[in-house]
């Protein structure tokens, strides 16, 4: 199984969506526990990409991908069905399969109509995850990317409160705006490929080998990176997000902080930054003021926010930003920093929303001025709340910390960004700006005296709230405390992505510069031939 | 007092600097981990006391080792690595200097919790084990600072203790006022710790590690310390960021008597003891220590004089002594500014513990409900005194030697005015603590100070026990600064000394006749107060927060609902409209697409025919 491991773990959950889907309706414990169970097995099945013992390559001090299969797909096109993990996707993947059955288990309490819908929107939505998570051939993610949009458009837009339809529609529309500009980029760069090669190919590794001139990499950089700065949320393009965060059920809002936003992230690591150096190397630092412009503006967003759910949807906009910051400073702690950092905040983030949807079950609204002197009914759930909230201030010992620090030492020594120590000191605002709008929740909801009369009979945490609190609460301080773990699985992989792109940076600004010497001399032909080139295998990731 | 550093293999880890570290941090963890046992109340304060005691016995073998032996040793081992490079290291540093310190620490922590037990007697099962719970973190958080054998490390304890003031501050809950001055200090302290992290970028930087004493640049000197400044500016209290710990007194007293007096904030003191050698290469930035310190000690005077609540005269006074231990700092006697901190943290401890004495016995923090509870709680009465006598420096206490130490390494600096604000200081400081004394503990009794009784031996024995080295410390000196690798020589004659003496005595002496006896009013005193009422430092903070943070926020915000939204909803309104204009194109009418056609043609047919 070891060798199909990617794929059972792709295949399971729609293979559970089919037999939920003949399951009468009415066999309501049996749909709830079948479905959560399917994603515990899941779960434990994923596990194996750490630990299995019996594949050769699962050597995590090496940077090649791990559990490879490929079979061809559509052979006229070159597409082929191909997957993966490195050292990047697999914490992503295990993220994706610990947040999941979390979200769905956490959902039972609250979802009450089209359970079985339910049900299945949530496995379609973990395939598709999972797929693009893993995919290594560009129409597969592709087909992945838009298919795990539909599920969550469906979470939002059946299960949503008021305005759910106005909130979907927009998610749904931001993020397929970009996208299909994204495919077009994509098939221009097959069709340059099949230009110099001859034959069609949807390959990550073979497109990685085709060198675009500068302008033509501008292009499809923009494209590449306007369908996933929309998906992280960057500013200017993340108004979807407190709409969508607000409108959803708790289980999607989970799922669509914990994972969906990390679509976003871990596409400018995978494609857009190795796909088009040249052009991420010239946009990079504009898009690190973005980032560092989401870090502060996001955070005094969430400052000002009534609804805790809005205030938490916005400090993500800010704590992506620290993730993009680390991926574009291209040092190793800024990008295994970032990494981190989307787990991270997966964990944190995916917590808050499920600490916001415990108290609106009891009291119905979110709005900030309607709680006051929680702690005194509800102490257990203060207590997860301030640890939650200490990690997303980040405080040492917790996962927020540790991520933070090494993208921001790793932003500060950064040689590709101009006025590195300007762009880190406005993010390091940014940390303490996390502290103002979180302990201002906190004092609101937490502290005071308990003058509500509504606020009187709440009960504290239920049993099944434990249950899904608990693990992110343990993941918590893992991270924060033994760090490691993570980091020195992802690094060879970071490292050879750091190699990989750098080397073809330069191979391409060789490239033009050769043209641009070329052209005077009269040798006109040759140099339009150089343009574009397949280099050599191993020049690319 | 940079030592050399010789990395121990683990065979050698030192075991009472681990018993120290970790016993209370399993406390903590018990007690987080068993809410049964927490809610209890009573078992968690004795499980949180076997830890301090045992921490407090580890730090005294600590501290005979090394009186014994000397040296630094260092036991690291690495939590975060970054390409198999250790970046993040954990361990202890033993050295004279985390030696004494950590048994000031563990001592202090000790008799605040016993003092504790009784204080917070009236407390409900579950808060008293929550607070219990919190002491047991707060003491692991304070030992991994003083133990940090790099920066880092240091960072995380600072962070911690932080966390655990902001805890500990708004232990009352359920009243406003605590939850704001919690949050209040944990902004305030946050802001100024963004100099300490900007301060680890750079080391990092450019030296690849956390150590303080890393062989450096005087630029980088300069730029490290002046950031970690910043963030000591923050953490103690000083001028202008020390409007929050006047503010933490919301805390119950037993916490701002070890949190807010002895230790937590004397970390930012501590913090430049320990990173000496950066301060050292950084002449502009001791010289603005000098100033901020000897502004602030002269500063917090002035505002101790006239306040009417007992822990804010003491707070205030805490402002003003880390001044002192910062302005020694500044002037380059390390080992003045880190006795002085010592011999505080203890004198302090006790001043903050009796004046809880006294507010347990009175329910009032008002100076104006006390008066001559001399006679009614005596051990009190003494021991705060004695307290106020050493902070005076009254010679022959401890308080005298190490005030003098501070005043004698500034002596000359920037024609004489830090000595001078310094020295006026030390008048001002006996005086309002003698205005203390014979408020509450002389004349009449007022309120409800008629029917106080005297504590209980809780509350008493802790009091009796800081009163020792609030006395004796001060003989000690002379071993305590070899320990931290200074020499010390006693001298009670010279200018100096007698001149402190004097107006030390002089303060007590003029608050006899002012507020002893009643023969005198100080007139200066009326406009000192209305303008502390006007709380000018504070406005400035509320304009700054209210007026521009707040409104920068909302206007944000407004931006980001109407304009960046809006355009985002406009764009997509605007595609709906663009479709629906084309729709009417779409007429369905057979004559209206031949027209169409009819009009392609001859607008092709003159383009062609166009030259």
């Amino acid at each position: 199984m070891s060798r199909h491991l990617l794929s059972v773990l792709l295949f399971l959950p729609l293979l559970a969506a089919l037999v939920v889907m003949f399951t009468p309706r009415q066999y309501l414990r049996t749909l709830r526990g079948f479905s959560v169970g399917v994603m515990l097995v899941e779960f434990l099945l994923s596990l194996r990409l750490l630990f299995d013992r019996h594949v050769d390559a699962v050597d995590w001090s090496s940077a090649s991908y791990k559990f490879v299969e490929a079979h061809s797909w559509v052979e006229s096109l070159g597409i082929q069905y191909k997957v993966g993990v490195d050292g990047i996707s697999l914490w992503l993947v295990l993220l994706t399969t610990a947040m999941t059955p979390i979200a769905l288990f956490s959902s039972w309490q609250s979802v009450d109509t089209k359970i079985k819908e339910f049900a299945i929107a949530f496995l379609l939505l973990e395939c598709g995850m999972i797929g693009a998570f893993v995919s290594l051939d560009l129409f597969l993610f592709y087909v992945f990317w838009e298919l795990m949009l539909v599920p969550m458009y469906l979470i939002i837009g059946i299960w949503g409160g008021k305005d759910r339809v106005y909130a979907a529609v927009k998610f749904f529309i931001f993020t397929m705006v970009g996208s299909v500009l994204m495919l077009v980029a994509l098939l221009y760069l097959v069709s340059q490929y099949q230009h110099l090669s001859g034959h069609y190919s949807f390959d990550l590794g073979e497109l990685g080998r085709v060198q675009l001139p500068a302008k033509a990499q501008y292009f499809c950089f923009a494209a590449f990176a306007l369908a996933f700065a929309v998906k992280v949320p960057m500013f200017p393009f993340h108004t979807w997000l407190p709409d969508a965060h607000v409108q959803a059920p708790t289980g999607g809002s989970v799922i669509l902080a914990a994972v969906l936003l990390k679509m976003g992230t871990y596409g400018f690591l995978r494609f857009a930054m190795p796909l088009f150096p040249v052009a991420s190397h010239f946009l990079g630092p504009t898009l690190a003021v973005l980032a560092v412009i989401g870090i502060v503006y996001g955070s005094y967003c969430a400052w000002v926010q009534k609804d805790v759910k809005k205030l938490v949807a916005y400090s993500s906009v800010a704590h992506l930003g620290f993730v993009m910051l680390g991926l574009f400073s291209l040092t190793t702690q800024g990008i295994s920093g970032a990494i981190l950092q989307m787990v991270s905040h997966g964990v944190s983030t995916g917590a808050l929303f499920l600490l916001v949807g415990i108290i609106y079950e009891r009291r119905h609204t979110r709005e900030l001025d309607a709680f006051g002197g929680l702690a005194k009914v509800m102490p257990f759930y203060a207590v997860i709340f301030i640890i939650v909230t200490m990690s997303s201030v980040g405080l040492p010992g917790t996962n927020g910390f540790v991520g933070e620090f090494m993208i921001l030492s790793g932003a500060f020594s950064s040689e590709v960004l101009p006025f590195a120590r300007v762009f880190t000191a406005f993010a390091a605002t940014g940390v303490v700006l996390a502290a103002v709008y979180m302990l201002h929740a906190v004092l609101k909801m937490f502290w005071g005296p308990l003058d509500k009369a509504e606020n009187r009979g709440l009960p504290d945490l239920t049993r099944r709230e434990v249950y899904a609190l608990a693990p992110l609460v343990v993941l918590i301080f893992w991270i924060g405390l033994y760090p490691s773990m993570f980091l020195s699985r992802m690094e060879p992989t970071v490292n050879a992505f750091i190699e990989g792109y750098v080397q073809k940076r330069n191979a391409t600004v060789d490239l033009e510069e050769a043209r641009l010497g070329a052209a005077p001399a009269g040798a006109g032909a040759e140099a339009a031939q150089a343009d574009i080139r397949v280099v050599a295998p191993g020049g690319a990731q | 007092m940079s030592l050399p550093v010789g990395a121990l293999p683990l065979e050698a880890a030192p075991i009472p600097a681990f018993v120290a570290l970790f016993a209370p941090a399993v406390a903590a963890l018990v007690l987080a981990a068993a809410p049964a046992l927490r809610r209890r109340g009573a078992p968690a304060s004795w499980v949180t006391l076997t830890a301090s005691l045992l921490a407090t016995a580890a730090a005294v073998t600590l501290l005979v080792t090394q009186l014994r032996e000397g040296g630094s040793h260092v036991w690291m081992a690495s939590w975060l690595q970054i390409n198999g490079a250790g970046v993040g290291d954990f361990g202890v540093r033993l050295d004279g200097v985390s030696a004494t310190m950590l048994l000031v620490v563990c001592v202090v922590a000790t008799c605040v919790q016993v003092f504790s037990l009784g204080y917070m007697h009236d407390e409900k099962p579950p808060a008293f084990g929550r607070y219990f719970a919190y002491h047991a973190l707060f003491l692991f958080s304070m030992n991994l600072l003083v133990l940090a054998p790099d920066l880092l490390q240091l960072f995380a304890g600072w962070e911690l203790v932080g966390a655990t003031s902001y805890l500990l501050i708004g232990f009352y809950y359920q009243k406003p006022s605590a939850g704001q001055a919690a949050l209040k200090a944990f902004w305030i302290t946050k802001l100024a710790d963004m100099g300490f992290l900007m301060a680890l970028m750079v080391l990092y930087k450019t030296t690849g590690t956390f150590r303080w004493d890393a062989a450096v640049t005087a630029a980088t000197a300069t730029t490290v310390s002046g950031l970690l400044f910043f963030a000591v500016v923050g953490k103690s209290a000083q001028f202008p960021l020390h409007i929050w710990l006047p503010d933490a007194m919301e805390g119950p007293t037993p916490v701002s008597a070890l949190l807010h007096a002895a230790t937590m904030v004397a970390a930012g003191v501590f913090l430049i003891v320990r990173a000496n050698p950066l301060f050292a290469h950084a002449p502009a930035t001791r010289d603005v220590m000098l100033l901020v310190g000897s502004g602030t000690a002269l500063f917090a005077a002035c505002l101790a004089l006239v306040q009417t609540d007992i822990k804010k005269v003491l707070a205030y006074s805490t402002c003003s002594q880390l001044g002192y231990m910062v302005a020694a700092l500044g002037a380059g006697s390390v080992f003045g500014g880190f006795f002085h901190l010592a011999t505080h943290a203890f004198f302090k401890a006790l001043l903050f513990l009796a004046a809880g004495s006294v507010i347990h016995a009175v329910h009032s923090n008002e100076l104006a409900d006390m008066g001559g509870l001399r006679r009614r709680m005596p051990v009190t009465a003494t021991t705060f005194i004695i307290g106020a006598m050493s902070l005076a420096g009254i010679p022959g206490l401890a308080g005298f030697f190490s005030k003098d130490l501070v005043l004698a390494s500034v002596e000359g600096r920037y024609g004489w005015v830090p000595f001078g604000a310094l020295m006026a200081t030390a008048f001002l400081t006996a005086f309002y603590m003698g205005r203390v004394v014979f408020l509450a503990f002389f004349g009449e009794a007022r309120g409800h100070a008629g029917h106080a009784h005297e504590s209980g031996g809780s509350l008493l024995v802790p009091l009796l026990v800081l009163t020792v080295p609030s006395v004796a410390l001060g003989w000690v000196a002379a071993p305590l600064a070899h320990l931290s690798g200074a020499t010390y020589e006693l001298h009670l004659v010279g200018v100096v000394p007698i001149l402190a003496a004097s107006l030390g005595l002089g303060g007590f002496a003029l608050a006899w006749v002012v507020y002893g006896r009643g023969t005198l009013v100080v007139s200066a005193l009326a406009p000192l107060e209305r303008l502390v009422a006007t709380r000018a430092v504070n406005r400035v903070y509320e304009v700054g927060y209210r007026r521009v943070l707040l409104v920068v926020a909302d206007v944000l915000g407004w931006i980001d609902r109407y304009l960046i939204d809006g355009l985002m909803n406009f764009l997509g309104w605007s595609a709906v409209a663009g479709g629906r204009a084309l729709r009417r194109v779409q007429t369905g009418n057979a004559q209206d697409y031949v027209f169409a056609v009819v009009l392609g043609a001859i607008a092709l047919a003159a383009w062609g025919l166009l030259p």
